[in-house]
């Protein structure tokens, strides 16, 4: 039980993330939060996913739940690359304003 | 043929510690009449001062972002310049001056507003066997994700209207932005053509170009792209 309420706590911050996520990149926020869903309805109804694990052929429903839980761990990096992106594109649009105007006034004062 | 007179024709070249050789290829366009604007993008060499003295206007990252980024802040500053045909060159010597006519007068022939060179249309010198199927298999790519029917691709030399310039966005900083460029075409509705040009590679090009690992670095560059907004 213990540890249903701390997957639980933890698949409902993942929730969140999404949800805050979404506007910024839709792909990630959508499969994050179809991942927890999953993810909690598996960790409330265990029987399904060992009867879906079994199915899939990974044994045991306790494993199906760790990789959903790698799943989203792996979608979270691919979030962060995505924002190292976006902040890198920030880092130009400054950069290029910088080294235009630098240029632009080297002309204007004849260099 | 000598550019049109009262017709501002800027050549952008995205330039990275390219002091050794850029000096010779801006004497080339210079001599030929056109406007020259060099990005340099953060060298550690002295490619801007080697650039300003050969006659360009150079335009200095303050830090490295990579061609794409070079490219997009060539075209900018060519427009605050009042560009009327924005032609995009390799600061590393591979391209010829002498193409540029061709793909002006494609540009007034045929209404475009954007040319692109194609070395197959052209010819290629030195090109490695491997070079030459990674870049077929690029432009087939290319084909498919953009409809464009081309016949190569990842060939920096292109000419634009100011019009065609206007819309082009290059948001990929590295290698991506010449299928990035292609896509924005596509997209732009805007009429293009492709010119025969000449490629001349030389052991310095080809330690400057692309491997197979920064093709797979393209491809993760796009997908990435596709993921945000």
């Amino acid at each position: 039980m213990i540890a249903q309420i701390a997957l639980t706590a933890l698949l409902f911050a993942i929730l969140l993330y999404a949800w805050i996520e979404y506007p910024r990149s839709p792909a990630v926020g959508m499969f994050a939060w179809l991942a927890a869903l999953g993810g909690l309805y598996f960790v409330w109804v265990p029987s399904h996913a060992t009867r879906l694990a079994e199915l899939v052929g990974i044994g045991r429903g306790v494993d199906l739940i760790i990789y959903i839980w790698v799943g989203i761990s792996l979608l979270v990096l691919l979030n962060l690359h995505l924002k190292l992106r976006a902040q890198m594109e920030l880092i130009t649009v400054l950069a290029r304003e910088i080294a235009i105007a630098n240029a632009r006034a080297s002309r204007a004062n004849g260099e | 043929m000598q550019p049109i007179p009262g017709r501002s024709v800027w050549v952008v070249i995205a330039a990275y510690n390219e002091a050794t050789v850029i000096a010779a290829v801006i004497a080339d366009l210079k001599s030929a009449g056109y406007r020259v604007a060099v990005v340099d993008d953060g060298s550690a060499d002295a490619t801007a001062r080697t650039a300003a003295e050969a006659g360009a206007a150079v335009v200095r990252h303050p830090i490295n972002l990579g061609q794409g980024a070079g490219l997009q802040t060539g075209i900018e500053f060519a427009l605050l310049a009042g560009a009327d045909v924005i032609v995009t060159f390799d600061g590393d010597g591979q391209h010829r001056a002498t193409d540029i006519p061709g793909l002006i007068d494609a540009l007034d022939a045929q209404g475009a507003d954007f040319v692109l060179g194609s070395r197959f249309l052209g010819a290629s010198l030195n090109q490695p066997l491997s070079r030459r199927l990674t870049l077929k298999a690029a432009t087939w790519f290319t084909r498919v994700t953009t409809g464009l029917r081309i016949t190569d691709t990842h060939n920096g030399l292109r000419a634009m209207t100011r019009r065609g310039a206007s819309r082009i966005r290059l948001r990929q900083n590295r290698m991506a932005h010449a299928s990035e460029i292609l896509h924005q075409i596509a997209d732009s509705g805007l009429k293009y053509v492709e010119a025969p040009v000449t490629i001349e590679y030389s052991a310095y090009s080809l330690s400057k170009g692309q491997t197979l690992g920064d093709s797979l670095m393209i491809l993760t560059d796009l997908f990435a792209r596709r993921l945000q907004r």
